[in-house]
């Protein structure tokens, strides 16, 4: 792990901690209904809360945005060329495809970020909450480092194919 | 599966089977269609009166372009075809096909099989037979001093796919190639990209590919074919950013005898198929090492889970456990 990562994710697993304090909200509006408030249009300001923004550098970023009954967390993965941003975005898109199996995965990602997940309070209820913070905190490490494999991947198969080919035409 | 071969494995198969049945005495009844790259399609079909020979007929998608190359395609496709004994090249072609051969399987040989499965590279190797003749003929053209070398006009432009073709020119000291080729969606061009970056560097950096051709990669068509493309506008200008011109700069060593250049033909011929095959085959991996990645995953996300089986196991632990048992899968069973 490099010099500036760990502070990096350090800052990010305090922060979620902080923020995954969360209860059982019914809404103020509408009657028998439960929803994650950080995801309807409100007007009930003190149900949301200051929302964190920690940034490694412009290309790295985590949104951290808490609410009464729900978190939202939002990563931006790293992007250095347009490989890496196709890369980054087959690999989220795959992901978010199979959201069902990772229950706090949100489909779609909010604006200017690769990848959300969405917290609400069933999940801290249903799963254990310093576990989450652990996948998440895992998951940025992973992403990182599976995106700049795939790439020295093509690079390495790019490579061996042109030379395999134009070795045929040595006599 | 490094490589793409030059023939077509299922057209050999089919006619070595046709010819030994046919020598064991039991002359098999086929009526077959064989596929291959760039819409090429083969069919392999009894004649009506004689099971002893066969129809070999052949469509494809360069033969149009190919054969208004010259005017001595069909006596060329002769003498290369003819040469094997029991090949005989029909004077009328099969309909919807373009090219149809007479197989007398009891003189076909062994060779005249393979030389048969190579017949889609035998049909796009005209141009470059004609080109490297006018090479020849140029290269004897003494260069004259102080003036520029005489440059040969002739430029033949296949094309081998629907919005694809490709270039042979010859000139005094080289015979250039080049590609035009298309790529349907981002990804693809992206990886196009890397790949065609590595073709151009890999004969910079490994030494012992230093002999092979030059290869060289454009956006623009490049100079060789700028006078096509002149006279060709409405080609040129429909989404013309998609578009790579690949360019292979082969030099004498590379067609010397007949035999290099039948080599370094087949794999041109190939040379789109291979490019966009290997662009898939990453592709294809990146998907199963997703699939792998997604699955530790899961795995991760799953040790989150509160685990209230095991609770209820250690409630139940005096008095009730024989009556639990789990499943190697870790399902229970209650009974």
């Amino acid at each position: 792990m490099s010099q500036s990562l760990r502070p990096y994710l350090t800052a990010v697993r305090y922060s979620l901690e902080a923020a995954l304090t969360l209860s059982n909200f019914s809404s103020q509006e509408v009657e028998r209904h439960n929803r994650p408030e950080v995801e309807v249009p409100n007007t009930s300001a003190e149900l949301l809360l200051q929302p964190m923004q920690i940034a490694r550098n412009e290309n790295d970023q985590v949104l951290i945005e808490p609410s009464v009954n729900s978190v939202r967390v939002s990563i931006k993965v790293k992007q250095a060329d347009e490989i890496e941003q196709i890369l980054v975005h087959k690999f989220t898109r795959f992901l978010e495809q199979r959201a069902e199996a990772f229950y706090i995965l949100r489909r779609v990602p909010i604006k200017g970020y690769s990848i959300s997940f969405l917290i609400t309070n069933y999940h801290t209820e249903t799963m254990k909450t310093n576990k989450l913070v652990d996948f998440i905190i895992e998951f940025m490490e992973e992403v990182d480092k599976e995106i700049s494999e795939m790439k020295l991947f093509l690079n390495a198969r790019a490579r061996f194919v042109a030379e395999a080919y134009l070795g045929e035409f040595v006599y | 599966m490094l490589h793409l071969d030059p023939h077509n494995l299922l057209l050999q198969k089919t006619l070595a089977e046709a010819r030994e049945a046919q020598l064991a005495g039991r002359p098999l009844t086929l009526d077959r269609i064989v596929s291959d790259f760039d819409y090429t399609t083969f069919h392999v079909s009894n004649a009506p009166e004689d099971k002893s020979m066969l129809w070999v007929s052949i469509r494809s998608k360069a033969y149009q372009t190919v054969a208004s190359c010259g005017s001595t395609y069909q006596s060329y496709l002769k003498d290369k075809l003819e040469a094997y004994p029991g090949i005989q090249l029909s004077s009328q072609t099969e309909a919807a096909y373009d090219i149809s051969l007479i197989v007398d399987l009891n003189k076909l040989t062994q060779e005249g099989v393979v030389y048969l499965s190579l017949l889609k590279v035998l049909v796009v190797s005209y141009p470059f037979h004609l080109a490297f003749e006018e090479f020849d003929r140029l290269s004897k053209i003494p260069v004259p001093v102080d003036e520029p070398p005489v440059l040969s006009d002739v430029l033949f432009n296949i094309k081998h796919r629907d919005n694809e073709q490709f270039f042979v020119k010859p000139s005094n000291d080289r015979v250039t190639v080049i590609f035009e080729t298309i790529f349907e969606d981002e990804t693809d061009k992206i990886f196009g990209k890397v790949f065609l970056q590595e073709f151009v560097d890999a004969r910079k950096r490994n030494r012992n590919i230093q002999s092979s051709p030059q290869v060289l990669v454009s956006h623009e068509p490049p100079l060789e074919v700028q006078n096509f493309f002149n006279t060709h506008r409405q080609q040129a200008g429909s989404d013309s950013d998609q578009k790579k011109y690949i360019t292979f700069v082969l030099f004498p060593r590379h067609f010397q005898t007949s035999e290099l250049q039948f080599s370094t033909i087949c794999h041109l011929a190939l040379f789109r198929n291979y490019f966009h095959y290997h662009i898939k085959c990453s592709k294809a991996y990146m998907h199963s090492r997703m699939r792998y990645r997604v699955n530790t995953f899961v795995k991760v996300l799953n040790r989150a889970k509160l685990d209230d089986e095991d609770e209820e196991d250690a409630e139940n632990k005096n008095g009730e456990q024989e009556h639990t048992r789990k499943t190697i899968s870790g399902r229970k069973m209650v009974y």
